[in-house]
C-alpha cells in the first residue's frame, strides 16, 4: 500500500481548519451567538391550531394582557401540515404558570375558532440556566482534562505529553467546528449543544487514539531509524480505511436520524443531529489531518532542540 | 467450539427475546418528559426574602404530594432542593387525559395550603395558623408514635372550647379539600400542648405532621422554572426515533455485511446483543431515559461499529500479509485489542465525568453511554471473537474472500 504524505501538505490542511473556524468567528460577530433559554432564561410556549391566525396580531393581544414585550411565529411541521403558533417571550425572566394561564386564555377568547391546543412549554429563570451552562461547560473542560492525563499515560511510549496535547488540540478543533455550525444555522445553544459537543468529543478521541495505537506499535515494528514523519504518514495509511469506514457507518446513521427529524419538525433531535452530520466528517478530519501532522511538528522541533544542545 | 457458537448466537437471539418479550418491559421503561410528555416544574417560594429553611420546604413537598394524590397522580417524582430552596415536581401527562390542564395544575399544586380543624358537623374550630408547631414523637407511656400540636394562644383558647365541647367525639383535620386524620377527643385540652395518638410508624407520624405544619407555612410557591410537553408531541417523537433507528441499524448491518462478510455478520449479532444489553440495563433499574440518553445509545452503538472494523481490517491485512486464517484472526483481534481498550476507556472518562456533574439531560447521556460501551467490552470485543474463532472452524467457512481478503489479492 503507498503511504500518503500527510505531513508534506500540512500547510493546506491547517489553512482549512482555520477557515472553517474563521467562518464561524465572522459569522458569531455578525450574527452573535446565540443561547437558547435553556441557559439564558425565559419562557417559549406553543399551541396547535388548525386555520388561520395572524402571528403578529397575537402577539400584540398577549402582550396587551401580560405587559410583557412578546413575538408570536407561525410553524409547520412538512410531514403532517400540523400548525403550531410559538409565543416567545422577549423577556430573560421567566414566566409563573399563572401567567401561562394568562396566555392561554387570551389566545383561545381571541381565536375561538382556530380549535387552540396547548403543546409544549418552558419556562427558565436565568440563574437556573447559568447554573445549567456552567455545568455543561464544565464537564467538557474536565473530560479534556481528564483525558489529556489517561492518554499522556498510555502512550508514553511515544512521547505521552505531547500526544496528549495534540488530542487535545484536535478535540478543539472539533468543538469549534460544531459550535460553529450551531452559529452559522443560527441554533440557540441548548442542552443538544452540549450533548452533541460531548458525542463528537467521544469519537474524535476514539479516532485519534486509534491512529496513536498504531503509531506506537509501528515504532516499535519500523525501528528508531524511522523518521517521525515516516512513521507517522504510514501508520495514518494504515488505518486509513477503518477511520473511513466507521465514519461512514456514523454518519449515515446520523443523517437518517437527521432526516427524519427534519420531516417531523423534532427541534431537540434536529438541533443535535445536524451539528453531529459536521462533527463526524470533522473528528474525522481533524485526527488525520491536524493531530498527527502537528505532533511530528512538535517532535521534529524536539528532536532539533535536543540536537543543538548536544 | 461449534457448540460455543450456538451457544453464543442462542444468547445472543435470546437476549433478544428477552428484549422484545420485555417490550412491555421496554414500553415499561421511564421515559423523561420529554419523550412521553408531562411536566417538570420547579417551585420556589414566592415573594420571600429569605431562603427557606428545611423543615418549610419538607412541609411544601408535603402540600404538593398530598395534592397529587388528591389527583390520583401517582406516578410523580417529587424531590427537595435544599441548596437551591426549591421543590422539584415531574409527572407524566398521560395521553387520555385530554382535559387536563398542565399549565393550571402546576400553578394550584403551589398554592398556600388551608388547614382546618372540623367538628363532626363541619364547623371550623381551628385553622392552620393556630397551629405553631407540629412534629413526630415517641409517647412516654408506651413508646408509641404520636404527632405533637403546639397551638399558639388565641388556637389554645380555640381548641380549650371545641375539646370541651366534643370529648368523645371526631375532630377532622383537611389539607383543601383533603381529610388527613380523624383523631377521637378524650379529653379536654386547655393548655394548647395536644397529642395526636395510634401513628402507624414514625414515618406516618412525620407524614402528618408535616401536612400540619403546612398550613402555617408562611408563603405560596410558584413554579418560575417548568416544562411541560404534551404526550402527542412526545409520543410521536419517540417512535418517529426508534423508527429512524431501525433504519440506520439496518442500514449499517448491511454495509458491514457487504463491505466485511463472515466478520460482518458478527459483527452485527455482537451489535444487536450489545444494544439489547444497553436496553436492558435501562430498564431494568427503571432508569429514566430522556432524548439525550439516546443520544448516548447512537455514540455506543458507533463506537461498536468501529470495534469491529478495526478488529475486521486487521484480520484483512493479516490475512493479506500470507498468515493462515487461525492466526490472522488471533493477530487481528490481539493488536486490534489495544486501540479498542484505550478508545473505550476515554469515553468510559468522559461518561463518568457527565454523571458526576450532570444532572437530567447530560446525567441520562452519561448512564446509556457507560452502560454501551461496556456492553461493548462484552459483545464487541469477547462475544465476537469467541463466535469468529469457532464460525471459522467450519470447512466452508474457511475461504479468504469470507473474510473480506479478497479486495485486497486483486
Amino acid at each position: 500500500m503507498k503511504t500518503i504524505q500527510f505531513f508534506k501538505k500540512r500547510y493546506i490542511y491547517f489553512a482549512i481548519s482555520l477557515c472553517i473556524i474563521l467562518t464561524g468567528v465572522v459569522f458569531a460577530l455578525v450574527n452573535g451567538i446565540k443561547l437558547d433559554i435553556q441557559f439564558q432564561g425565559g419562557s417559549v410556549l406553543k399551541y396547535t391550531y388548525v386555520g388561520e391566525i395572524d402571528s403578529e396580531q397575537a402577539g400584540n393581544l398577549v402582550e396587551d394582557a401580560l405587559g410583557k414585550p412578546t413575538n408570536c411565529l407561525e410553524q409547520v411541521t412538512q410531514a403532517t401540515g400540523q400548525k403550531m403558533l410559538v409565543v416567545n417571550l422577549a423577556d430573560y425572566e421567566s414566566i409563573t404558570s399563572q401567567e401561562q394561564e394568562l396566555i392561554t386564555s387570551t389566545l383561545t377568547k381571541a381565536y375561538p375558532d382556530a380549535g387552540l391546543e396547548f403543546s409544549t412549554s418552558q419556562s427558565v429563570q436565568p440563574s437556573t440556566g447559568a447554573r445549567f451552562f456552567k455545568n455543561g461547560i464544565l464537564a467538557i473542560f474536565l473530560s479534556f482534562g481528564l483525558i489529556l492525563v489517561y492518554v499522556g499515560y498510555r502512550f508514553r511510549k511515544i512521547g505521552g505529553f505531547s500526544a496528549g496535547f495534540m488530542a487535545i488540540v484536535a478535540l478543539f478543533h472539533d468543538a469549534f467546528v460544531v459550535t460553529a455550525v450551531f452559529i452559522v444555522f443560527q441554533i440557540p445553544l441548548n442542552d443538544s449543544f452540549i450533548a452533541a459537543v460531548l458525542t463528537i468529543i467521544g469519537f474524535s478521541i476514539n479516532d485519534t487514539i486509534v491512529i496513536y495505537d498504531r503509531i506506537r506499535e509501528n515504532k516499535t515494528l519500523m525501528g528508531p531509524k524511522t523518521s517521525t514523519e515516516e512513521l507517522v504518514d504510514t501508520s495514518i495509511t494504515q488505518s486509513m480505511s477503518r477511520s473511513i469506514i466507521t465514519n461512514i457507518a456514523v454518519f449515515v446513521s446520523i443523517t437518517v436520524v437527521y432526516i427524519f427529524a427534519q420531516i417531523y419538525n423534532i427541534e431537540s433531535i434536529k438541533d443535535f443531529a445536524l451539528p453531529m452530520m459536521f462533527g463526524t466528517v470533522s473528528g474525522c478530519y481533524s485526527t488525520i489531518c491536524i493531530a498527527g501532522p502537528l505532533w511530528t511538528m512538535w517532535k521534529n522541533h524536539e528532536a532539533k532542540t535536543k540536537l543543538k544542545r548536544a | 467450539m461449534v457448540l460455543i457458537t450456538a451457544a453464543l448466537m442462542y444468547v445472543a437471539f435470546f437476549g433478544l427475546h428477552v428484549g422484545s418479550l420485555d417490550l412491555k418491559g421496554a414500553s415499561e421503561m421511564r421515559y423523561g418528559i420529554d419523550i412521553r410528555g408531562g411536566v417538570e416544574a420547579t417551585y420556589t417560594p414566592k415573594d420571600l426574602n429569605r431562603s427557606p429553611t428545611a423543615d418549610e420546604l419538607e412541609s411544601a413537598k408535603t402540600i404538593i404530594e398530598t395534592r397529587m394524590d388528591a389527583e390520583n397522580i401517582t406516578d410523580r417524582d417529587v424531590t427537595v432542593d435544599e441548596t437551591n430552596g426549591s421543590v422539584i415536581v415531574k409527572f407524566p401527562w398521560k395521553s387520555d387525559e385530554a382535559d387536563f390542564d398542565p399549565q393550571q395544575a402546576i400553578s394550584e399544586l403551589g398554592e398556600t395550603a388551608l388547614l382546618t380543624f372540623k367538628d363532626p358537623d363541619g364547623n371550623v374550630v381551628l385553622e392552620g395558623e393556630d397551629v405553631s408547631k407540629s412534629y413526630a414523637s415517641i409517647s412516654q407511656e408506651d413508646g408509641s408514635y404520636i404527632v405533637v400540636l403546639e397551638l399558639t394562644d388565641t388556637g389554645a383558647t380555640k381548641f380549650s372550647e371545641a375539646t370541651g365541647r366534643l370529648v368523645k367525639q371526631k375532630i377532622s383535620i383537611y389539607m383543601d379539600d383533603t381529610l388527613i386524620s380523624d383523631p377521637t377527643v378524650n379529653d379536654q385540652i386547655t393548655d394548647g400542648n395536644a397529642i395526636i395518638t395510634n401513628q402507624k410508624d414514625l414515618a406516618t407520624a412525620k407524614d402528618l405532621a408535616a401536612k400540619i405544619n403546612s398550613g402555617s407555612l408562611p408563603f405560596s410557591m410558584i413554579a418560575n422554572d417548568a416544562n411541560i410537553i404534551s404526550p402527542t408531541l412526545g409520543t410521536d417523537a419517540l417512535n418517529i426515533m426508534v423508527l429512524a433507528g431501525k433504519i440506520a441499524f439496518a442500514l449499517v448491518c448491511l454495509f458491514m455485511l457487504f463491505y466485511y462478510r463472515l466478520p460482518g455478520l458478527v459483527a452485527c449479532i455482537a451489535l444487536l446483543l450489545q444494544v439489547v444489553g444497553q436496553l436492558l440495563a435501562l430498564s431494568i433499574p427503571q432508569f429514566t431515559l430522556t432524548l439525550p440518553g439516546i443520544a448516548g445509545v447512537i455514540l455506543s452503538i458507533g463506537m461498536g461499529v468501529d470495534a469491529n472494523v478495526i478488529v475486521s481490517e486487521r484480520i484483512k491485512e493479516e490475512l493479506a500479509s500470507g498468515k493462515t486464517l487461525r492466526s490472522a484472526i488471533d493477530a487481528g483481534f490481539h493488536r486490534a485489542f489495544s486501540s479498542v481498550f484505550d478508545g473505550n476507556i476515554t469515553v468510559i472518562i468522559v461518561s463518568i465525568v457527565l454523571i458526576v456533574l450532570g444532572s437530567g439531560s447530560l446525567l441520562s447521556f452519561g448512564y446509556t453511554l457507560l452502560c454501551g460501551v461496556i456492553m461493548n467490552f462484552v459483545a464487541g470485543v469477547t462475544a465476537s471473537r469467541l463466535m469468529i474463532r469457532s464460525l471459522s472452524e467450519f470447512k466452508p467457512l474457511q475461504k479468504p474472500y469470507l473474510y473480506g481478503a479478497r479486495r485486497i489479492a486483486e
